[in-house]
């Protein structure tokens, strides 16, 4: 039993970096829109990766095809709001699409298979169990690739966010960190929602990189790696104790920080 | 062949034209303003020189450069000052990141700031009167921004600068710095500058080279012979006669 909470634990710590990694490049690129398309478009692809796996027994992880649509639809946002929409109303869009295939493969995976919705609803609330092995090894080999990656392009992102035309003009490739942006994100969202669920991933993105922000000039990545480790953490043991899933202790946990942060001000 | 050279060129945004025909020639060194009424493609013909949009016909050169097909030589000669109101004010960038952002997006990553570029920083920061680096860019005056934002353009040494309505959100005093700041880097650097505005008070006295754009190329020439009524009849349709402070901008509020 201690081994199975040391695992949960160790996983929360794994997650909050992974969080910690990519929510303050979010927050200061001002894509917490974005994060909305993604967590979106990662919901669909899993359930549609549960679909398939059911129907077709494909056989294929439904994070990986989860991370695939994630990418897919980022770059229709990309697309979209570089050549015919504004940024927010591509977004609205691909999200739309992005629900829509949640609908309709939720709906029909309940046809063809009793435990289909189960097993898509994991991925919106997060396991009811504590983590397993196999969700700690996928949380760090993505942090692996997400993190160093994620530092290493923090400064173009700003640029980007700062002045546009100006990156351009200076001769910063856009696109190439756009996408790579993207595919980071995608693959971070997808594996947090196969642990922790599709909502508290989409909490966990927002608040570390706003909490860092709003309390540090000088060392924003501590703060945002602190705050998504506590969040984490925070989130399991309330979780335990309320015997709710990890995704509502984030919640509930997030949800009291951001009303302290609120009434601090006031 | 002149340093600056555009020829025939034309750009539309979803089939409706933004320039029109728009030829001119500029031979270093020059100071030179570009004034038209509000779409009158001001800033189009900016990004047109700095390769950021590529025009449909007619060809544009800087230094001998053709802007879309030897974008990077022409990247490292050029630097860019947007308009103030263009960047996001949101982001939580110091002065000295800012400025950095000049020197280092020319680099390829891993980006940091060495020893030499701080150095720099430093002293572009002299040039344009200012002396906070660990400012918040967000916490400046708007005519602070403005030196900023020239500062970034300066660390990459440029050999022209192409400024976006450099007197926009500012009163008429700072405005007038501005215009005297560009005017010491033009004389004491060297650094030809072409800025566009809808209006040239702040800098008339310094006798730039005007260039009366409103789509097409109206008249080009020193101030006294290009601003005259029937010339500026036929970049602002409409104007029947040249009211009191009009070159003040007082028209476009």
């Amino acid at each position: 039993m201690l081994e199975l909470i040391l695992l949960a634990y160790f996983s929360a710590i794994a997650s909050g970096l992974l969080v910690g990694s990519i929510s303050l490049p979010l927050i200061l690129s001002r894509s917490t829109l974005f994060a909305l398309t993604m967590t979106h478009s990662v919901l669909g692809g899993a359930i549609l990766g549960v679909y398939l796996n059911v129907v077709f027994n494909l056989g294929v992880p439904a994070p990986i095809i989860a991370f695939i649509t994630a990418l897919l639809l980022s770059i229709l946002v990309a697309e979209l709001s570089e050549k015919i929409f504004s940024e927010d109303v591509a977004i609205a869009l691909v999200v739309a699409i992005a629900t829509t295939i949640t609908v309709i493969f939720s709906y029909l995976v309940v046809q063809v298979s009793s435990t289909g919705l189960a097993q898509a609803w994991l991925y919106v609330a997060g396991s009811s169990a504590v983590s397993t092995m196999e969700d700690l090894q996928k949380i760090l080999s993505a942090l692996v690739v997400v993190a160093p990656l994620m530092h290493l392009i923090t400064r173009e992102l700003k640029y980007i966010a700062f002045d546009m035309d100006g990156a351009i003009a200076m001769g910063l490739n856009v696109r190439v960190y756009r996408y790579l942006f993207f595919g980071l994100s995608a693959l971070a969202t997808a594996i947090l929602a196969s642990s922790i669920g599709i909502l508290a991933t989409h909490i966990l993105l927002a608040v570390p990189g706003a909490l860092a922000i709003k309390l540090t000039r000088r060392m924003p990545y501590l703060v945002s790696y602190l705050s998504a480790i506590g969040l984490s953490l925070g989130g399991y043991a309330i979780a335990q104790l309320l015997n709710i899933p990890p995704s509502g202790g984030i919640g509930i946990l997030s949800a009291i920080t951001i009303i302290g942060m609120v009434v601090k001000r006031e | 062949m002149a340093d600056v050279e555009l020829k025939g060129v034309y750009y539309s945004f979803d089939g409706k034209p933004a320039l029109e025909d728009v030829s001119f020639e500029l031979d270093s060194p020059f100071f030179c303003a570009v004034m038209g009424p509000n779409g009158a493609g001001k800033t189009t013909l900016l990004k047109l020189m700095l390769g950021l949009l590529k025009p449909r016909r007619g060809s544009i050169r800087i230094f001998g450069y053709d802007v879309v097909r030897d974008s990077g030589a022409v990247r490292r000669l050029v630097g860019y000052v947007p308009q103030i109101i263009n960047v996001d004010h949101h982001i939580p960038m110091t002065v000295e990141e800012v400025i950095a952002m000049g020197a280092l997006a020319r680099d390829l990553p891993p980006r940091f700031a060495t020893r030499e570029v701080r150095r720099k920083i430093k002293e572009v920061l002299e040039l344009v009167e200012l002396d906070d680096p660990s400012a918040l860019f967000s916490e400046l005056s708007g005519g602070q921004k403005q030196r900023v934002l020239i500062a970034r353009a300066l660390i990459g040494d440029p050999k022209l600068l192409l400024l976006d309505e450099p007197y926009s959100m500012l009163d008429f005093d700072m405005k007038c710095e501005i215009s005297e700041l560009l005017y010491r880097l033009h004389k004491e650097r060297g650094v030809d500058i072409l800025l566009v505005a809808h209006e040239l008070s702040p800098c008339i006295h310094l006798e730039p080279i005007v260039i009366l754009l409103n789509k097409r190329v109206y008249a080009i020439g020193r101030a006294g012979e290009v601003l005259t009524l029937e010339n500026l009849r036929k970049a602002y349709p409409g104007l029947t006669e040249v009211p009191a402070g009009f070159i003040l901008g007082e028209d476009h509020g």
